[in-house]
């Protein structure tokens, strides 16, 4: 069991500086590989006591190695991804929660039933149920001949150039990107400065704090989500296929409807399930860009949580109805599009 | 394709362009607007609200907390997604597909409620609203972004390496330590840069998570609701300018990881 200096050299960053240490040692007195190997940082790990007698213990079969590499992961992964929605669906049937000192909570289905008896919470949920469809549906209209153009037309050598154009402005956060929208829609915004100088309107036409701010807010912010998986749907479809079919006597509508539509639904079905899922999911968007007559139900949820915490267990129980609603409405999007979702993500 | 569909194709291409920019060049150009009023047209410019950015100490102080919560929860998330795809990757078991889309769970819930559920979780956990919370947020919304990165990468590493590794006497963790975790650096550089934008970007699980002290995107937010002022488009294109960096920068490590794979 041998470890030279040289391989060092191969592997991490992380050992160099001992390696240079190792090197000037070397250069004075010429050491047996045994000798050398104590003075890695590596072969001295390997060869303390300690470490040895752990790893022997920790690593000595198979099994165990595999039972300790599972540990954490199954770990965090099952405490902390799933742990706070198992914890906001258990304090959903709570009667009270942050719990008050001397008082047990009990079990109740009021919090879920507050949300079918209030008309002031069912209104919210479902504009932000038609807003999300409505939205999706645009922006895959808008983003559809984007990511074409991409990917068909644009020389592969200057498609990356393309698409990081695209990408720059979605790396700025919610926030700045929700605020430039205010600059360019509001009552002496550019918009309305465009219109007056050219003489269209003498009034600004009040685009703030309506259906239409919030939709051009929210399909700025979630427009990259549908183009990026187009995008690497269309790229994939061959061009022959495209050049067969207009042998075969196919005029661009019959192709574009018989071989680049069918071809592209996966990305299609990504790119809808992502912005509907992100779409439903904003919040400051709509605080800053809708009006009192655009509320959306992450509006209502957070109200119960802004007071002292004693409606903890209704906005629980909003959530998770608007969890169940949008989970199993993609789910079986994506069941109708002839996918299982494990690609989902990619 | 015909002529006039190619042409219509490149206007709406560059059309979208310029709905992305138009709003934020808009923004970086009213920082320089010398008056109160955001609003157009502007006819006085000034550098003063930049300089005043860089003598408040208040935002000084926010964008140094939004730093330290970015750098903290991007360390996690790069540990612990690391370790999630050392482990899903390779290994296959019963149950597989379950913690793969458990894994995967955080990243595709609506925002307010992956904030609101992590709300209740710090409650939980006893954590009080402010920095831990926020860390324990940020590092929960982003290790499946790491792990999926990470095990794309590790797909591509090939197992003779191990093996070399190990017949030259390493064991487990020394093969990991010296073989797997270089192999992995350009994916971990590029998945870091994306949680620190994710973090420095993130305003609804700031929000609900935060305590008095605010992260820079909740400053924002609370000084527009305040009303709008050429201050808020200072420091606004600063975080711009910093994000567009981090992100080309990501960007240019993740195309290297997959053009040397």
């Amino acid at each position: 069991m041998f470890i030279y200096p040289t391989d060092l050299r191969a592997g991490g960053q992380a050992a160099s500086d001992k390696m240079a240490h190792a090197d000037t040692d070397r250069a004075d007195t010429p050491l047996p590989p045994t000798a050398r190997e104590k003075r890695s940082m590596w072969g001295a790990l390997m060869n303390n006591g300690l470490y040895k007698g752990v790893t022997d213990v920790l690593f000595k079969t198979p099994r165990r190695q595999f039972l300790l590499l599972a540990s954490f992961p199954l770990f965090w992964v099952f405490f902390a991804h799933l742990g706070p929605i198992i914890e906001m669906f258990y304090i959903s049937f709570l009667d009270s929660y942050p719990p008050a000192a001397g008082y047990e909570p009990q079990l109740t289905l009021a919090n879920w039933s507050r949300f079918f008896e209030e008309r002031i919470f069912m209104i919210p949920f479902f504009r932000t149920l038609g807003f999300a469809f409505t939205l999706t549906f645009v922006t895959l209209l808008i983003t559809y001949p984007v990511a074409y153009f991409l990917a068909k037309h644009v020389k592969r050598k200057n498609q990356l150039l393309f698409l990081l154009l695209l990408l720059i402005p979605f790396w700025v956060g919610e926030i700045v990107r929700t605020y430039a929208i205010m600059i360019l829609l509001g009552n002496n915004g550019a918009v309305n400065l465009l219109l007056k100088s050219i003489g269209l309107i003498d009034r600004p036409i009040p685009f703030m704090y309506t259906s239409f701010s919030l939709g051009v807010g929210i399909i700025y912010l979630t427009a990259l989500y549908m183009l990026l998986p187009l995008y690497s749907a269309l790229e994939k479809i061959p061009d022959n296929y495209l050049e067969a079919a207009a042998d075969l006597g196919a005029g661009s509508w019959t192709r574009f409807r018989r071989v680049t539509l069918p071809l592209s639904r996966e990305g299609i079905a990504s790119g809808c399930t992502l912005v509907f899922l992100i779409s439903t999911g904003y919040y400051a968007t709509p605080v800053l860009l809708g009006g009192p007559n655009t509320t959306v139900f992450a509006e209502s949820i957070a109200g119960f949580f802004h007071v002292a915490g004693d409606e903890w267990p209704t906005g629980a129980a909003f959530s998770a109805i608007m969890l169940i609603t949008t989970l199993s409405l993609t789910g079986v999007f994506l069941k109708l599009m002839g996918r299982d979702g494990k690609g989902l993500m990619k | 394709m015909t002529r006039h569909t190619r042409i219509l194709m490149s206007v709406i291409y560059w059309a979208f362009v310029v709905y992305l920019f138009v709003p934020l060049v808009l923004m970086v150009v009213m920082g320089f607007k010398d008056s109160k009023f955001i609003g157009f047209p502007i006819r006085a410019w000034t550098m003063e609200w930049y300089t005043g950015v860089f003598q408040d100490g208040q935002v000084l102080g926010v964008f140094a907390f939004s730093m330290a919560i970015a750098l903290a929860s991007t360390f996690l998330s790069l540990v612990i997604g690391t370790w999630v795809a050392a482990f899903l990757g390779p290994n296959n078991f019963r149950g597989k597909l379950i913690v793969f889309a458990v894994t995967c769970l955080p990243a595709v819930i609506p925002g307010i409620i992956s904030a609101i559920s992590l709300r209740i979780f710090a409650r939980f956990l006893s954590i009080e609203p402010g920095m831990m919370a926020i860390i324990l947020g940020h590092t929960v919304h982003n290790v499946p972004f790491v792990a999926l990165v990470v095990m794309a990468r590790l797909a591509t590493l090939p197992k003779s390496q191990i093996e070399a590794a190990q017949d030259l006497g390493a064991d487990s963790v020394v093969a990991f330590f010296r073989i797997t975790l270089p192999y992995l650096k350009p994916a971990l550089i590029g998945a870091g840069i994306f949680c620190m934008l994710l973090s420095f970007d993130d305003f609804v699980r700031a929000f609900f998570l935060g305590g008095y002290e605010p992260t820079l995107p909740v400053l924002i937010f609370a000084k527009l609701r305040s009303g709008m002022s050429p201050e808020i488009n200072a420091i606004s294109t600063i975080v711009l300018i910093l994000t567009a960096v981090l992100g080309l920068w990501a960007e240019r490590s993740m195309r290297r990881m997959n053009k040397g794979a």
